[in-house]
Order: structure tokens, then sequence, then C-alpha cells
């Protein structure tokens, strides 16, 4: 299983974010979730990663012995969430560690991550690089110890098309071995790359199907069509 | 506890320590100015005091060798109380030959007292008759000056004070920038990112302390009658404690102005209520019992009996005080363990 969430709410205090949201991620493939930003997406991330306990609902992630939060899920939060003064060596050392990784596995990672993420000298301080290359390094750190689970948060951000074009390529290699990927996304285009595509709208799903069928399904030709006359038809009813 | 993990915090956190020399200059250096400026501008006896004399007396040519006092004969009494009037001079001693009458400007208090009691050591050296004899005190200097009172004190305020303020600003950056939730999706789990950081901020304390207690002994000339390795040992404990305490708060706080606001409140009853400028003993009721629950009062009163009285571990008030500060510092961390993880 890769994640499914059944009839999730949450709020804090009064207010309610999530209202009964559905969602099914396949395991071994990439689920794209798309929506406004205050729609509730980080929440919705917060709770996969059990950050915060669903008010009613069911969570269910990977499988009984998952360890999430742990070293099965890889989390890139929108924030950079990196210790500006340490060098990318450093960086993900740290996190190496955090996981219980040897250095020399660490040493071999880096290596890897480095070349695929064309990253800078390993030495270089995080606070002095580029918002793109500081948004790799984010994503290197994810990446790090090969976790089941990838959760990303608007990782593509600031990087440049080449490169994206080479992250995604990068996560449909991993989805085969098994891996599950998350992410969020403002990139309409980038959101039809996905295997699923979650419209979300004020807590909770307007639809969640491959980007083909949405769009087979709406007679629309693009999903920002189909995001678009799901918004209005809800505004409607 | 993966203690993996806590290794791994703790060497991230004291590299960013190292890297960050104004803090680290900070925490270094600014005890020592602080212990320093306390020590020079509080507690000494008042000198260079102006006295008028009028008339004969031995007591009054003893006068004249004091440290303290400047003393000029004066012409007449009149002349004499309008130069106190005036500011002038802080006293007018009159004789008539055989008793003494003394007018003073009562306005500051440490300077009247210095007076009042120069005039009694000269009295005591002139007229050895009197019936009373103070006998070698049982603990304590033969004339103590306020800066052995008060030294241990300030000790203990400046070990409680930069560590309560190092450890405030702790999570308040990395709560905003995402980095706590990096470590929470990891696994980590509170008490491992509390360890790592008292782990980290250790090395420091250690030098802090150190510093401290090298001036107030080798700069002041405090008198150290107890063991400097137990007075080094509860200086640690009480900045662990008071780490404890400031991680707390930054759990709490959002914003580096939040963290200072929550520290503000803290530092004052500490400060004022702990026996450190003034005796508990002076306390309104109400207030001395606040006192009692502040581990600072148990560690300045311990530091002054460690210094002054060379007490050991076996006295109570010194085991009861390690205890006492120990107990706050583990109940600090388990409220900054529960507010960390409600947080996250």
């Amino acid at each position: 299983m890769g994640v499914k969430v059944t009839s999730l709410t949450r709020g804090y205090g009064k207010v309610r974010v999530l209202e009964g949201l559905d969602m099914d991620v396949e395991s071994g493939s990439i689920y794209g979730l798309l929506g406004p930003s205050g729609c509730g997406k980080t929440t919705l991330l917060n709770v996969i990663l059990g950050f915060l306990s669903p008010d009613s609902g069911k969570v269910n992630v990977l499988d009984e012995n998952a360890k999430v939060p742990g070293s099965d899920v890889g989390y890139a939060p929108q924030e950079l969430a990196l210790y500006l003064d340490l060098s990318i060596h450093e960086t993900l050392l740290f996190h190496g560690r955090l996981h219980g990784m040897s250095t020399e596995s660490i040493a071999e990672r880096e290596k890897w991550l480095m070349e695929f993420l064309d990253l800078p000298d390993i030495q270089r301080q995080v606070g002095k690089l580029s918002g793109g290359q500081k948004r790799r390094v984010s994503l290197a750190v994810a990446l790090l110890h090969e976790p089941r689970l990838l959760l990303l948060d608007e990782p593509t951000v600031g990087v440049d098309p080449e490169l994206r074009a080479r992250i995604w390529e990068h996560l449909r290699k991993i989805t085969e071995d098994g891996t599950t990927v998350v992410l969020t996304t403002h990139y309409i285009d980038e959101a039809g790359k996905a295997d699923r595509v979650g419209l979300m709208r004020n807590g909770i799903l307007l639809a969640e199907s491959s980007p083909k069928e949405l769009m087979a399904e709406h007679g629309e030709d693009s999903l920002e069509a189909v995001f678009l006359a799901l918004c209005k038809r809800e505004v409607v009813v | 506890m993966n203690w993996g993990r806590v290794k791994a915090i703790a060497a991230r956190k004291f590299a960013s320590i190292r890297r960050d020399h104004r803090t680290f200059a900070f925490i270094v250096i600014m005890p020592a100015i602080q212990i320093l400026l306390f020590g020079f501008a509080i507690g000494a006896n008042p000198s260079g005091l102006e006295v008028i004399t009028i008339g004969e007396h031995p007591v009054i040519d003893s006068l004249s060798d004091s440290d303290h006092l400047i003393v000029e004969a004066g012409i007449g009494l009149e002349e004499s109380l309008s130069e106190v009037e005036e500011g002038q001079a802080w006293a007018v001693i009159e004789s008539n030959g055989t008793a003494l009458k003394v007018h003073l400007d009562a306005s500051n208090q440490q300077v009247m007292q210095t007076i009042i009691s120069e005039i009694r050591q000269a009295l005591e050296e002139t007229s050895p008759a009197l019936p009373l004899e103070i006998a070698e005190p049982i603990h304590g200097e033969e004339e103590p000056e306020f800066i052995d009172f008060l030294a241990p004190g300030i000790m203990v305020l400046v070990c409680f004070m930069f560590s309560v303020i190092l450890t405030t600003m702790a999570f308040v950056g990395e709560r905003n920038d995402g980095t706590l939730s990096r470590l929470f999706a990891a696994g980590v789990q509170p008490s491992e990112i509390l360890l790592g950081h008292l782990t980290a901020f250790s090395v420091i304390l250690v030098g802090q302390v150190a510093v401290v207690i090298a001036i107030a002994v080798g700069v002041f000339d405090i008198p150290m009658k107890g063991s400097l390795t137990l007075l080094f040992a509860l200086g640690l404990l009480l900045g662990w404690a008071a780490m404890c305490l400031g991680l707390f708060l930054s759990t709490k706080a959002k914003s580096e102005f939040q963290a200072m606001q929550l520290v503000m409140p803290i530092l004052f009853p500490v400060l004022l209520l702990s026996g450190i400028l003034w005796p508990v003993e002076a306390l309104p009721i109400i207030l001395r019992e606040i006192s009692l629950v502040l581990p600072s009062t148990w560690a300045a009163e311990s530091f002054r009996s460690i210094m002054m009285r060379g007490w050991g571990l076996s006295a109570p008030l010194i085991w009861q005080s390690f205890l006492i500060v120990f107990s706050f510092g583990v109940l600090m961390l388990f409220a900054a363990a529960k507010s960390l993880k409600m947080r996250s």
C-alpha cells in the first residue's frame, strides 16, 4: 500500500482545514497534489507524516511496520529547512547520521546526489548558495536515505526546466523500484506528469484520477481547464 | 532514546555555535565583563569621604590614618555644619575634649555606615577599655566587605543568566525555517533534540563557569575556604538547569522578540529574590516563600557557604541545593520535551 486517507477531518481550534478528505496513493506511483495555497495541502502532509493526528477519519501509510515519521519517509518541507551555516557535506552527513547510515554509505549517496542534482562543491556553505541550489540540497536530504515514501512540498520551485526534467526522470525511476512519491505543486503542467492527480480545494479533493482520465471525463484539453470547471461547479452547488 | 541521533544533533549544534563568532564572543566575553563590572562597581567600601573635625581628641588623631576618610580640621562649628549642608563634606565630628558628637549627612546610607564604622574602629583603637569585644568570626573575614557577600551571588546570577539567554533562542529560528519539522519527519524524538542541544551547550558552560570562578577568586580575591571542585560542580549544575529552563522557554517563543519577553520576567525575580543583592532574610514574607522555590536562591546561599564557610557536601544546605537545582533542571527538561512535542 502507498498512502490511503479515508474521510479525514482535521482543524485547528474551530477552523476546519480538512473536511472529510479521501485520497488514494498507489504504492510505487507519483501522486501530484494540486491546489491553491491555503487549501490544506500542508496540513494533509502533516497528517500523513504523523505530526498531526486526525480529528476523525483514517490514514494508512505504507504498511504496519512503516517508520513514518522515521527512516521510511523522505520529507522536503516547503521552506528550505536547511541549516544555513553548514556546508553541503555537513548537511548530508548530519541527516545521514540521523537515519543511522554508515559514513561509507553516506559518502556513496553524497557522490551520486551531487552529480545527479548538479550541486556545487560539497564544501560550499548552504547559506551562500542560490535559491535553486538550496532547493536541490533540500531535495538531496529527502532522497539521501532512499526512503520508501517521498513527501515533497513544492520540490521544484526555482529549479531550472532542464533539472526539473531530470528530477522527474529520477522520481519516475525510483517509483519503478517501488518508491511512492507524493508531491505538491503549483505548476499545473508538472502535475500532468504524475500518475495520479488530486485537485484540492477548501479541504477536500474535488477530483482524483490520472491526468488523462480527468481531462477525458470533463471534456477539457488541459488540467487547468478541468480545475476551473470543477471550481465553478462547486460554487453553483 | 537513540544516542546516535543525540550525538548527530549535538555535533551539528556545536559546529553552528563555533562558527557563529559573535555569539561565541558573547557567551565567553560577556560573563567575564559582567562579573568584572559588578566586582569593581558594587560592594567596595566608599573612600575619599571628606569629614570635618572640631576640637582635639585621640579618636580624631586616629581617624586621620583612615583609608576611607579625608579629615580636615574645621574653623568653627557653624561654618563646618554649613559646609555639610552645602554638600562639601559628609560629616562634622565635634569634640569637647572628652566626648564626641557626630553630625552626619545621612542621605547616603552606605557613606554614613562607612563613616560610623571608621569612628567606631578609631574608638576601639584609642580606648581599648570598651566593655565589648568582637571575637574572631566563626565564618568569614575579620573585616568583611560587602563584595564578599555579593560576589557568590553575582557568580550565580551570571551562570544562570547567560545559560538562559543562550538557550532561549535555540528553537526560535528552527521552527520557522522548517528544520525542526525535518528532524521530526526523520523520527527524531523531542527528548533527543533537547539532549543534543544540552550536550553542545555544555561545552560552553564548562568554560563559562570556569571563567566566572577564576575571576571571582583570582581578580577579586574572594575568600575560598571550601572545595573548588564542589563550587565548580554546583556552578555547572546550575548552568545546566538554567539551560533546561531556557530550552523550555524556547519551545514557547514564536519569535526572538517573544523569547526576550519571556526571559525578562524570569531574570528580574532571580536577580532580586534570590538573595543575590540583599539578604533573603530582609524580604517580606510572601516574597520569601517565592524566593525559596527559586533554584538560584539555593545556589547563591550554597556558593556563599562553600566559599565563606567552607562547607562541604555533607552540610544539609549544600546537598539539598544540589538536589533542588537538579530537580528543577529535570522538571524543565520534561516540560520542554512535552511542549516541543505539542508544537510539532
